[in-house]
């Protein structure tokens, strides 16, 4: 599956796009891009205790907001595509 | 005076004659100031079927209360006429130093009456203010201007129009301090048909609120949450607003080649806001008391689209990338650059340009027309016809109209990407539902900022809701609309509004100008603010509210929102009833009694 990363996320990972094999869950990708990226990643795409999203990301899978879907349980297959963004706006 | 300099200027272009005048305090205080004020001002003075480019349509100048204050973006005023794009009211409001500038000089506003023989522009030194010829400026850009004016009179604040205004482009902008942009409906044109070229302006006076001490509490409370909100703390000064971009085609929602091709362009992140800040950004800027710092200082170094300026903004980079097809963000960069200078509204000209292209492709415009066979992609066609459009030579003429007389001229005036003749900028709403509504339903056409329901329905900001359910969405969009036209009416600039709500403006507010009002009635004086602008464009014969066909009846053929269309009907009734108006979309006597109208 492929996972995009935007805006001050790629000063982090330093890449806009990698593929993974896909977790069962948004929670398992979550997971694994912490462990990949470390505490920099993980404290703005997790909450504190990791069981929540960071109060700061946005994350899409599909083009869906998972906030609009099932939230972390949210299920992905090799064909997903999650776009994840620190929150930003404009206009 | 209380967040007030109390003083109104009159000119009259025809007499020559300047007359200074109270300030109703009264509209001032139902009002609230600046886009509020402007139209009461002119709704009481102008007949709402005004010829817009006739001497009889007049042009105003209005700050708000909060205009000039230590409140956080308190940097904006508004220019206020009937528009000649739309018809409608026309109210578009810019930042800058222009509006605090005019108020330090002792003046709330400025009302234009009338049209000069010759070019003039009106200068303003505290309380010396005199219509002086603009001969030797007449044909100048905005940049050439500004810099003239400054080299003969100093550390003025210039707002003046471009050779766009003069030539009657409808959708010429009024342009202040080069690069910002009272920039929507045609108001420079407004300016240009009354010969003002200009408006200099300096002051050395300060404005001064009603509760000093509490004043600043509240604007310490709401500084302190702009600065630790992640959008206006870091995000907007950090890649600004282009970084929607690639939210906005992940989501589905970036209108693709005049809407024709979906909302999906994979190329979307060669123009997108981390592609600008590692190319041609050379340092974000902020307006007067901002601490946002949105603006783009862009120098594209060399190549055929060498430039330096300001901007893209978002909906700019969209119209002429994704809308047109274009992914070289040099060429976007540069035909933005020459909007500012040419003083032109890039969201209208480059979905015109997008509608030509449209045509051209189908058969339906002529390459003879145009000089040259037009296709999506083309990025030196994007900057040679802004060229065009600037210098009003060829078929810029054509694409100076906008793209709802272009397309009718060429038989096929659905393809318009408009609403009530104005564009609709960079987000499609067939894939974001609530935007579709606040299209159709916006005072001034096509426009995103008349509730920016992007936000909360994409961003998630203040709350999240699905873009693509309907429920909901009417009330959403009434709040929306009704606190945006209280955060213009102030003077203060809509991005705060991603970190402050209703509490933080209405208290900045309160303490300015000394009321003891609750929020709700300030709250109150938006809906009241709207109501007039409706009221306006009923009277004016402004066409129903609705959306182009192609979003009504066009499925999206890809992306999260595939086989969507825009369910306008499905939202609009209940749209009308919360705000008290018929089926007709008219505001009933009692809702306009129940508001003081």
């Amino acid at each position: 599956m492929k996972v995009r990363f935007f805006a001050t996320y790629r000063d982090i990972t330093h890449v806009s796009e990698l593929e993974v094999p896909a977790p069962k869950s948004v929670r398992g990708l979550l997971l694994l891009l912490s462990e990949r990226y470390g505490p920099d990643l993980r404290d703005k795409i997790l909450s504190p205790d990791r069981s929540a999203l960071g109060r700061d990301a946005i994350v899409l899978v599909n083009g869906r907001h998972i906030f609009h879907l099932d939230g972390l349980d949210t299920p992905l297959d090799e064909s997903s595509t999650v776009a994840i963004f620190p929150l930003i706006a404009g206009g | 005076m209380n967040a007030w300099t109390g003083t109104i200027l009159r000119v009259d272009l025809a007499a020559k004659t300047i007359k200074k005048e109270p300030l109703n305090m009264k509209d001032a205080h139902d009002y609230v100031g600046a886009r509020g004020l402007g139209t009461k001002y002119f709704c009481d003075e102008v007949d709402p079927l005004v010829d817009p480019l006739s001497p009889d349509n007049k042009l105003i100048f209005m700050t708000g209360p909060l205009t000039g204050t230590a409140a956080g973006c308190g940097g904006r005023y508004e220019v206020v006429a009937k528009a000649p794009l739309t018809g409608t009211i026309g109210a578009a409001n810019s930042g800058g130093h222009f509006g605090p500038e005019l108020k330090f000089a002792g003046y709330d506003g400025i009302i234009i009456e009338n049209a000069s023989e010759t070019p003039v522009y009106l200068y303003v030194n505290d309380d010396a203010v005199e219509l002086r010829d603009a001969s030797d400026l007449w044909g100048k850009t905005v940049y050439d201007t500004t810099d003239t004016l400054q080299e003969a009179l100093g550390n003025f604040k210039i707002s003046c129009i471009g050779p766009t205004g003069e030539k009657l482009c409808l959708y010429a902008g009024v342009m202040n301090e080069k690069h910002r942009a009272a920039g929507r409906g045609g108001l420079g044109a407004v300016m240009g048909s009354k010969k003002l070229k200009a408006i200099a302006v300096r002051g050395t006076g300060s404005v001064t609120v009603a509760r000093p001490e509490k004043f600043m509490e509240a604007v310490i409370d709401a500084r302190a949450k702009l600065k630790a909100h992640p959008v206006t703390g870091t995000g907007l000064g950090a890649l600004g607003t282009e970084v929607l971009v690639n939210i906005i085609n992940e989501s589905g929602a970036l209108p693709l080649r005049n809407w024709r091709d979906g909302s999906v362009f994979d190329k979307a992140d060669d123009t997108s806001g981390e592609t600008l800040s590692k190319t041609y950004l050379v340092k974000s800027k902020g307006c007067f008391g901002c601490p946002i710092a949105c603006g783009r200082v862009t120098n594209v170094p060399d190549g055929p689209f060498k430039s330096f300026g300001e901007g893209p903004e978002y909906e700019a980079g969209w119209s002429y990338g994704a809308d047109c097809g274009v992914n070289d963000l040099a060429a976007i960069v540069h035909a933005n650059h020459l909007c500012n200078e040419y003083g032109m509204d890039p969201i209208t000209l480059g979905s015109t340009i997008a509608c030509a292209m449209e045509l051209s492709e189908m058969g339906a415009l002529p390459e003879s027309d145009v000089g040259f066979k037009l296709r999506f992609g083309d990025a030196q066609a994007i900057v040679d016809l802004t060229e065009a459009v600037g210098k009003n030579e060829g078929f810029g003429k054509e694409l100076a109209k906008g793209s709802y007389r272009l397309a009718e001229k060429y038989g096929h005036p659905e393809l318009s990407m408009s609403v009530k003749k104005q564009e609709m900028p960079a987000y499609d709403g067939r894939a974001v539902q609530g935007m579709a509504l606040e299209y159709a339903t916006s005072n001034r056409g096509g426009c995103h900022v008349r509730g920016y329901l992007t936000s909360p329905e994409i961003l998630g900001v203040p709350v999240k809701t699905d873009p693509l359910v309907t429920e909901g969405k009417a009330a959403l969009l009434k709040l929306f609309q009704d606190l945006t036209s209280l955060v213009d009416a102030s003077g203060t600039c809509l991005f705060t509004t991603f970190a402050l709500g209703l509490p933080e403006i209405a208290a900045e507010y309160r303490e300015a100008v000394g009321s003891d009002e609750t929020d709700e009635e300030i709250l109150l004086k938006g809906e009241r603010i709207w109501n007039l602008e409706k009221r306006f464009n009923i009277a004016a014969g402004v066409e129903k509210d609705t959306l182009p066909p192609r979003l009504l009846r066009e499925k999206l053929p890809s992306g999260p929102a595939k086989g969507r269309v825009a369910e306008l009907y499905t939202m609009l009734e209940e749209y009308y009833t919360l705000r008290g108006w018929d089926k007709e979309g008219v505001p009933t006597q009692d809702k306009l009694s129940q508001l003081g109208i």
